[in-house]
């Protein structure tokens, strides 16, 4: 069943039909908020806020965007949110283990997982984080993230610029095989 | 820019995390929701009286089906008059909704229809949407029932059987008539008296 029927159940009254929105976007969500506000409990607030703003707005939403899209922008405002309520923009954050971090390049090679990834994006600019979260978390084109961000496309280049030299900085990138 | 650091930038970015999978945060979303619907979100067209449009008379259906009775699993006033046979009260509402606004309860309710495919509830909560709350049928038994969160006071409602046929609730406390002399059950809703 496609979101735009889903919807339209929903409209029409049935809101337990929300639940299949919120199982097909909830993982995707969570890929976002986690990476943008730096810990499980603050992203499940944020997109607990999120989806019922959604619902609420349902009958604003026009399907000329894409709802993920849609959902997204919503979304973001909410990190924003909480992250501007939490202040944790500003924490600190404690330097990595370099041992640690040795077994971790080791193990994104076998796993595709990278645990010190998710350490070093708080240390990101909040701008930069959200930029790179939505690009490569998402898969969002430049339009799409600057119609959620509302910064422009170029700007946007220049975060995500900004955000690989600090990341490869914070990592010690290893050399390119 | 695409080099070896990019893409495993990439690849773990979009790796899904913990709490993507995670049911419980997904039926915190829904609990919410539905405390949304029960205020009357999300803002749609408002639908003509079903009373008006049913065509069925609610009370000959209630004769004709014979079915059982509603439970109400939660705050019911005390000076709601107990039904004869099967009402209860059990509180379950208070801390799932103590974080919100406004004081909603949840309340249980219960209806026993052995032979629909589906069974909705509608009332002045949901805008007398038949289509709007349905009722999950428990396995194995004949019992359907649903968690309505309800604001305080005083609620009118009905079974909607199969789409079509509207029951009020013969073990409600109380029922009364409407303006086009159909009849709907009363509920009323206030702090748990344990």
């Amino acid at each position: 069943m496609s979101d735009r029927v889903i919807i339209q159940r929903v409209l029409d009254g049935d809101a337990e039909a929300f639940s299949g929105l919120v199982d097909r976007h909830y993982a995707r969500c969570a890929r976002i908020a986690v990476r943008i506000v730096g810990n499980r409990e603050d992203a499940e607030e944020a997109i607990q806020d999120a989806f019922l703003r959604a619902f609420k707005a349902l009958g604003d939403y026009e399907d000329r965007e894409r709802f993920s899209a849609w959902l997204t922008r919503i979304l973001v405002n909410q990190c924003r949110t909480v992250l501007a309520r939490t202040k944790r923009r500003d924490a600190l954050f404690a330097e990595l283990d370099p041992r640690r971090l040795e077994f971790s390049v080791a193990a994104v090679l076998d796993e595709g997982t990278w645990p010190e990834l998710e350490d070093v994006l708080e240390r990101l600019p909040a701008d930069q984080r959200e930029a790179i979260v939505l690009k490569y978390a998402d898969d969002l084109t430049y339009e799409e993230m600057s119609r959620i961000t509302g910064a422009g496309e170029s700007a946007l280049k220049m975060r995500i610029q900004r955000a690989f030299a600090r990341l490869r900085a914070m990592l010690q990138e290893v050399p390119s095989v | 820019m695409s080099d070896w650091f990019e893409r495993r930038i990439a690849r773990a970015l979009h790796a899904n995390v913990p709490l993507g999978g995670d049911a419980r945060a997904r039926r915190a979303v829904m609990e919410r929701i539905r405390l949304a619907a029960a205020e009357g979100h999300p803002v749609r067209r408002r639908r003509a009286d079903p009373w008006r449009r049913s065509r069925n008379s609610i009370l000959g259906i209630s004769l004709a089906a014979g079915v059982g009775g509603i439970t109400t699993l939660s705050v019911v006033a005390p000076d709601a008059r107990p039904a004869a046979s099967a009402l209860s009260s059990v509180v379950i509402g208070d801390t799932v909704v103590s974080t919100l606004r406004d004081t909603l309860r949840l309340v249980r309710l219960m209806f026993d229809a052995p032979d629909a495919r589906r069974v909705a509830i509608a009332g002045d909560f949901n805008r007398w949407d038949a289509n709007a709350t349905p009722l999950t049928r428990e396995e194995g038994s004949p019992r359907w029932s649903v968690t309505l969160a309800l604001r305080d006071g005083e609620h009118r409602y009905a079974f909607v059987v199969d789409g079509t046929r509207w029951v009020p609730d013969r073990h409600a406390g109380r029922s009364a008539a409407g303006e086009t002399g159909r009849i709907y059950s009363l509920l009323n809703v206030s702090r748990a008296a344990n």
